[in-house]
């Protein structure tokens, strides 16, 4: 009897542990605020860079922004969903994302109506998001 | 395009991408590393430390990324050629 106890008590143990590293706890709720924040933020940035681009150079220099800054979006996204991923599945960090980034700098060097600089500048969005949600933190915790 | 100008961007190209990827690969190792540490020893705080990775993986991808533009710009859209 006392063995049987043993076994199932090891059993009910293992269960418990997979439960916890397989599925999120109620912490992660901060973390995805802090995804929803940062995209908020970045949308808000894009909209107001896009406009003050299309008003300073032309349409063509702010399309060309969005495509960039789209991309940084979805390159953000899913950087937040390797970091979600991290120590949960063998997955490494930051290699997806980094094929999205060549893939667009190659499209934009090779088709004739694309230009660079707003590209990559587009692309940096996200980071300028990052450093006001920095100040944003900081200026709270003051 | 100038052979000796190509054979110089090329090299330069993978050099770029070579050398910014270095420390930004050792710094995510070890963030990444520390972060699930730190996820290991106090599970109640697992959102505070993946947010706080996922910002500070965000400034260092930057750095790989600076190289691999050159290094793009300078193989598909070579100003000196």
């Amino acid at each position: 009897m006392e063995e049987n106890d043993g076994v199932s008590e090891s059993s009910s143990e293992t269960l418990v542990s997979v439960e916890i590293s397989s599925e999120p706890n109620s912490s992660m709720e901060e973390y995805y605020q802090l995804q929803n924040e940062l995209l908020l933020l970045t949308l808000g940035l894009m909209l107001i860079a896009f406009i003050s681009v299309w008003v300073a150079y032309s349409l063509n220099t702010s399309l060309n922004y969005l495509m960039g800054a789209s991309v940084g979006v979805i390159y953000l996204k899913l950087l937040a969903r390797s970091v979600e991923q991290l120590g949960r599945s063998k997955s490494k960090v930051g290699k997806n994302q980094l094929a999205l980034f060549i893939g667009l700098i190659v499209v934009a060097t090779q088709v004739e109506q694309l230009q660079i600089v707003p590209i990559f500048l587009g692309f940096l969005t996200y980071k300028a998001a990052i450093i006001a949600y920095m100040f944003k933190a900081l200026s709270k915790a003051t | 395009m100038d052979p000796l100008v190509a054979s110089a961007s090329v090299i330069a190209a993978s050099l770029a991408v070579g050398l910014a990827a270095i420390g930004p690969g050792i710094g995510q190792g070890s963030a990444s590393g520390k972060a699930v540490e730190g996820i290991a020893r106090q599970p109640e705080a697992e959102g505070k430390i993946r947010g706080t990775l996922l910002l500070t993986l965000a400034f260092m991808e930057s750095l790989t990324i600076y190289g691999l533009v050159i290094s793009l710009v300078l193989l598909f859209a070579n100003p000196l050629a």
